[in-house]
């Protein structure tokens, strides 16, 4: 444009020149015309110039300078945002793997748990159900139930010591009656013995008085030796008797003697022992409500640990949402990166400023339009748990 | 015989955690790493329930419901959709390809059994 208005200067002033030099050698008239003519063909040549100058000053070599510089910082950009965006990516997929690999090892460490979970349940079950299982005849053997047989068998057998003990007693009096009547009775074995003593003797004294009397006494004698007789064995079977009389006396006596021994037995020993079994196994009981109290207690807490492992396994999907959530953003991140760098790369490698716009357009315009071809999954913004629909 | 349930999802944590409450409750389970990992899983064994992810690598959960009613012997297995999608649109489309219910996540394990209980009968 500049060297074509230079053109057309140099021949307007070229044309005015020879008119002119026509014109000096003319006539006067003329010769003022070519003054006029040349003057003015100098201004307008002196103009165009000027202008042409101008034109020159917004220089067109300094401009080529800047370009190729910007061009070389375009491309540049593009290549850094490229390894930028690569690079974020990388990041991004570590932190996804970190991220994977946590919750895995956080849900098998929960899942662990809520095993032993279970089995805490378990066991605090078997003791609640323990204290009333049923034995092998099918009868309820509850804690409660041994506790009371235990105290019952307790009290018959201290009831059955102080009966045993009362009949003792009334024993010992028997015995001392019967011991009275034995007494009684040896006094009169003591009385028949003196009385056949007395009967040998008058027996004795009639066979005297009977052999004086002579032949007229002699039935008299047989029958004073027949008495006689009779006294000594009356007097033979008195021994005896008291021979026996003496053994049983004897034997009453040991059995006094062991019928005392248990009747004047202690049985405070009996009462005391009744009543610590009866306090021990109160105490067991006590023991027993607090035990089973407690293994419900243990079933609560264990039931509760459960509750929270399910509340954790909900919230631990927060990893499930973030990844998808990290792998739209590398998406995003992604188009960035190729999109930025292709219009660098378009700049750069064009020569037809308006051909590299049009491709630099194309590429903004799809990154604009990302949202529409790429929807975001997670609309999520809190770890609440989803709805459920069937259908 | 316990129930066997077929769990497709890419994520590994959700099919362990999937995993882990049903296993608890006593089902069989089988993973299923996509949507054609899971067809063929449940080619090779008669599932009685699926729960499927929605999007996934190589076939998506929609697909693999669709794939799973054209098989004679998934024509009334209960298909459960378990995706972080919550979109009315997705939702009709899951109804149309022939999914019993639509589960969004997060899920909540007891939830979770209480569904799967009812679908099973």
């Amino acid at each position: 444009m500049v060297l074509t208005s230079k053109k057309y200067a140099a021949l307007i002033a070229l044309v005015a020149v020879l008119v002119s030099l026509a014109a000096w050698f003319a006539d006067p008239i003329w010769r003022v015309m070519a003054i006029v003519v040349v003057a003015s063909s100098v201004w307008f040549v002196a103009t165009r110039y000027g202008v042409a100058k101008q034109h020159q000053e917004t220089p067109p070599d300094p401009l080529a300078g800047c370009r190729a510089e910007l061009g070389a910082l375009i491309d540049e950009l593009g290549d850094a945002s490229q390894v930028q965006s690569r690079s974020s990516l990388g990041e991004l997929d570590q932190v996804k793997s970190l991220l994977q690999e946590a919750v895995n090892k956080l849900v098998a460490d929960f899942n662990e748990m809520n095993h032993h979970g279970q089995a805490q349940r378990e066991l605090a079950l078997s003791i609640v159900t323990g204290m009333t299982e049923v034995d092998s005849h099918g009868e309820s053997v509850d804690f409660a139930d041994f506790v009371r047989d235990t105290s019952k068998t307790m009290e018959s057998f201290v009831d059955n010591t102080v009966a045993t003990s009362k009949i003792a007693m009334g024993l010992v009096e028997t015995m001392d009656t019967i011991n009275h009547e034995v007494a009684a009775m040896l006094g009169i074995l003591a009385e028949i013995e003196s009385i056949a003593k007395q009967t040998n003797l008058l027996a004795l004294n009639a066979a005297i008085e009977a052999a004086r009397a002579g032949e007229a006494g002699r039935g008299f004698a047989v029958v004073a030796d027949e008495v006689r007789n009779l006294s000594q064995r009356t007097n033979q079977f008195s021994h005896e008797i008291r021979a026996h009389m003496d053994q049983v006396d004897s034997s009453l006596g040991r059995a006094h003697e062991s019928i005392y021994a248990v009747a004047s037995m202690d049985m405070n020993f009996a009462l005391q022992s009744k009543q610590r079994v009866q306090s021990t196994m109160s105490r067991l009981e006590g023991i027993n409500v607090t035990m089973a109290d407690a293994a419900r207690g243990i079933d609560a807490h264990a039931a509760q640990v459960s509750a929270k492992v399910n509340a954790a396994v909900t919230s631990l999907q927060f990893q499930d949402l973030s990844s998808q959530l990290i792998g739209h953003a590398q998406l995003r991140l992604e188009a960035l990166g190729t999109g930025v760098h292709g219009v660098a790369r378009a700049f750069a490698e064009s020569t037809d400023m308006m051909a590299a716009m049009a491709l630099a357009r194309v590429r903004v315009a799809a990154l604009s339009n990302l949202d529409n071809t790429h929807f975001n999954p997670i609309k999520q913004d809190s770890l609440s748990s989803g709805d459920i629909e069937l259908f | 015989m316990a129930k066997v349930v077929l769990t497709v999802d890419d994520s590994a944590s959700i099919r362990q955690m999937v995993a882990f409450t049903l296993k608890s409750a006593g089902y069989e389970v089988v993973e299923a790493v996509d949507g054609e990992d899971g067809l063929n899983k449940a080619r090779g064994k008669n599932a009685d329930l699926v729960l499927t992810d929605q999007n996934m690598p190589k076939m998506d959960g929609l697909s693999l419901i669709k794939t799973l009613r054209g098989l004679p012997q998934y024509r009334s297995t209960p298909i459960l959709m378990l995706t972080t999608e919550s979109s009315d649109a997705m939702k009709a489309a899951g109804k149309a390809s022939g999914a019993t219910g639509w589960l969004v996540k997060p899920f909540d394990p007891q939830k979770l059994l209480e569904v799967v209980k009812k679908v099973l009968g």
